[in-house]
């Protein structure tokens, strides 16, 4: 079964190489710098998140409510600066209301012990609540320029927009506490069998509070860079982002059980999927083929691994037989 | 007297119950206007959609699984009533191409949960994008008017018996007859096993691939009617129509009683779950509390409803250890 799986996300490095060069082929606009620079710039925010989502959904819970905190936490910042507070401060305070958010979930589902999926529904549209709450109907569009072009211009002498940085970073981050630290162990260990993580000593309560907050401040970070990629807070943003992310995380090769999963597949999912919808627009398909080919490629992340697992199990009947 | 109470919140639906009781009346004695015909009508309109789909989500949740798909089905389907129907075609006819397009989602998600054995959440989100992404498709920026909605269905959205809106009582009677099926039927009875325990269910001979095919086939038909009831509800349907109904679905079901943990609920819960949160966006309203608080409200009210819910099995259960001992 792991196999079936760590197998996928060799698969989607594969994939993702062969869109590039499917994609250069069919389309001369493809393959050049500031589509490139494009590209990145649509996909920040879902890297950013995909990490921490990585994470819970390998220790077995999930995060529903992140579109709306990343909303929140833009709106908190729009809200507060509109009230004249300076910006450096500003940005603080997204950052502790997206952590603020996290804790809230965390605690719920660890010292409530609630559902997380239920708990971060109705998380969900409490912090969408609130932003309409902080805003109105009034999106705050007078940002300051010398931030909010962080958010459109690319890194100098490059093509390479300035979330880049923030996705190496906390992308190395990410890969080396999943895969080479004692953090990452634990998340797996919890993900598989969360009786025996118990048993065996693991704070598996601290733990995913630990989780639950991390996604909570890395959707601050992510409302900040999306407040800076639009130049405006407005109370409906990031709508719906919750099932893009998890759609990358699954399609990434982590397990919806928990226990499955390796980071690189996960990043390597997301660009591909920024680069297959970059493909397809450049080439004029519409929207509408958008969702459907990501709501297939979704559906094809479970199923082909599952198809592999049965078809091995299968050998393995035959050859039992055969001995037998 | 004791007993009886302790029984009484035992049984999950009756704090949602007390709640929406305790909701109308304070609000009916700071807002008399609140408790009036047309007040009931509103909530009665707003909630009929929802609690259609409610029947469907609750098999779901039931058998710990869950069905994103519900909101574009029923977008759809509504869109593509009125337009058979904009076509010229019976009220009949629209109707069986609802009920096939559902049919045909439910058992498309119901396959690939129940015989590939592929995670529910998965699957139905990613029909939830595909059955929205071919819904945009054949939409487009195309929008169902009134004179293309069939007539029939128009009438039951304008007009009530008695105050009660025609859609409610027809939603009402399908929570009613699910409510019945889930209390007395053996296949419905066995959701709840599957819930409360997967692997037992299995050995205990239930038939776990076919129970849970024809559940998720049952959400896709009852979804496919929920587009019916959202087109002669609105008069109009686009590509938008639907919109998000999936997690207000869940919410409801989830506030009326119907664990996301599987194996307890009952369909008339999740009535009672989606009239209470009408109803507090409706209170909110005639106290004068500003629209935009009425999301974050709901919020507050979901998750309370579960903690509440998680402290009482919490209370409950040792207790009824204790009495089957003595």
């Amino acid at each position: 079964m792991k196999r079936a799986i760590f197998g996928w996300d060799k698969g989607i490095l594969v994939f993702l190489v062969l869109t590039t060069i499917v994609g250069s082929f069919v389309t001369p606009y493809f393959a050049n710098a500031s589509n490139f620079s494009f590209v990145i710039q649509d996909i920040g925010e879902f890297m950013l998140m995909a990490i921490p989502m990585t994470f819970l959904i390998i220790a077995g819970e999930i995060d529903l409510s992140i579109g709306s905190t990343i909303c929140l936490s833009s709106a908190a910042l729009g809200y507060s600066y509109r009230q004249g507070i300076p910006f450096w401060l500003c940005l603080v305070i997204a950052l502790v209301v997206g952590l603020l958010c996290g804790l809230i979930n965390g605690i719920l589902v660890t010292y409530f012990g609630l559902q997380s999926l239920a708990v971060t529904i109705g998380t969900l549209a409490l912090y969408r609540g609130l932003c309409f709450v902080l805003l109105g109907n009034q999106p705050v569009n007078q940002m300051p320029l010398s931030y909010t072009d962080l958010g459109s211009n690319s890194i100098p002498h490059t093509f390479l927009p300035y979330v880049t940085i923030l996705i190496f970073i906390f992308g190395a981050m990410g890969w080396i506490a999943l895969h080479y630290s004692r953090l990452g162990r634990w998340t797996f260990a919890v993900g598989i069998n969360v009786e025996a993580a118990k048993f065996s000593g693991i704070p598996v309560m601290r733990l995913k509070l630990a989780l639950f907050a991390m996604t909570g401040l890395m959707a601050g970070v992510a409302g900040i860079v999306y407040t800076f990629r639009f130049a405006s807070a407005s109370p409906d943003g990031a709508t719906g982002y919750e099932l893009s992310v998890i759609a990358s995380v699954l399609f990434g090769g982590v397990s919806i059980a928990g226990g499955v999963g390796t980071m690189w597949g996960v990043l390597a999912a997301v660009l591909e999927l920024g680069v297959i919808r970059s493909v397809l627009q450049l080439i004029n398909v519409s929207a509408n083929t958008l969702l459907v080919v990501s709501g297939g490629l979704l559906l094809l992340s479970v199923a082909v691994p599952r198809a592999i697992e049965i078809s091995r199990s299968r050998r393995k009947l035959v050859s039992i037989e055969k001995k037998g | 007297m004791k007993i009886i109470l302790s029984r009484l919140v035992a049984v999950r639906e009756v704090p949602v119950f007390l709640a929406l009781l305790l909701v109308l009346i304070v609000t009916g004695i700071a807002n008399p206007q609140f408790v009036s015909a047309s007040g009931a009508q509103d909530i009665f309109l707003g909630v009929a959609v929802i609690a259609t789909l409610c029947v469907g989500q609750t098999f779901v949740i039931t058998m710990r699984h869950i069905d994103l798909s519900v909101g574009s089905t029923a977008g759809f389907t509504a869109y593509m009533i009125g337009k058979v129907s904009g076509d010229h075609h019976g009220l009949g006819i629209s109707l069986l191409v609802a009920l096939a397009i559902g049919l045909l989602v439910g058992a498309v998600n119901g396959f690939l949960v129940a015989y590939l054995r592929l995670p529910s959440l998965v699957v139905t989100l990613a029909s939830l994008w595909i059955v929205r992404g071919i819904f945009n498709q054949v939409a487009g920026g195309n929008t169902i008017t009134d004179n293309q909605v069939p007539s029939a269905l128009g009438y039951l959205g304008r007009h009530s018996f008695a105050y009660i809106p025609y859609i409610f009582i027809i939603a009402f009677a399908l929570v009613l007859f699910a409510s019945f099926i889930m209390h007395s039927s053996r296949p419905a009875r066995d959701l709840y096993a599957m819930g409360s325990n997967p692997p037992a269910s299995e050995l205990a001979g239930i038939p776990v691939i076919k129970r849970t095919f024809f559940a998720f086939l049952a959400s896709g038909a009852v979804s496919g009617l929920g587009g019916a009831i959202l087109l002669a509800r609105f008069h109009s349907a686009d590509s938008n129509s639907g919109l998000g109904l999936e997690l207000n679905v869940i919410a409801a079901c989830v506030v009326g009683g119907v664990a996301v943990a599987g194996g307890v609920g009952t369909p008339y819960g999740a009535l009672i779950g989606a009239l209470l949160l009408q109803s507090i966006t409706q209170a909110l309203g005639a106290l004068g509390v500003s629209q935009f608080w009425q999301l974050a409200v709901n919020g507050v009210l979901l998750i309370s409803a579960i903690s509440l819910d998680r402290y009482l099995t919490l209370r409950i259960k040792p207790t009824r250890i204790l009495r089957v001992k003595s």
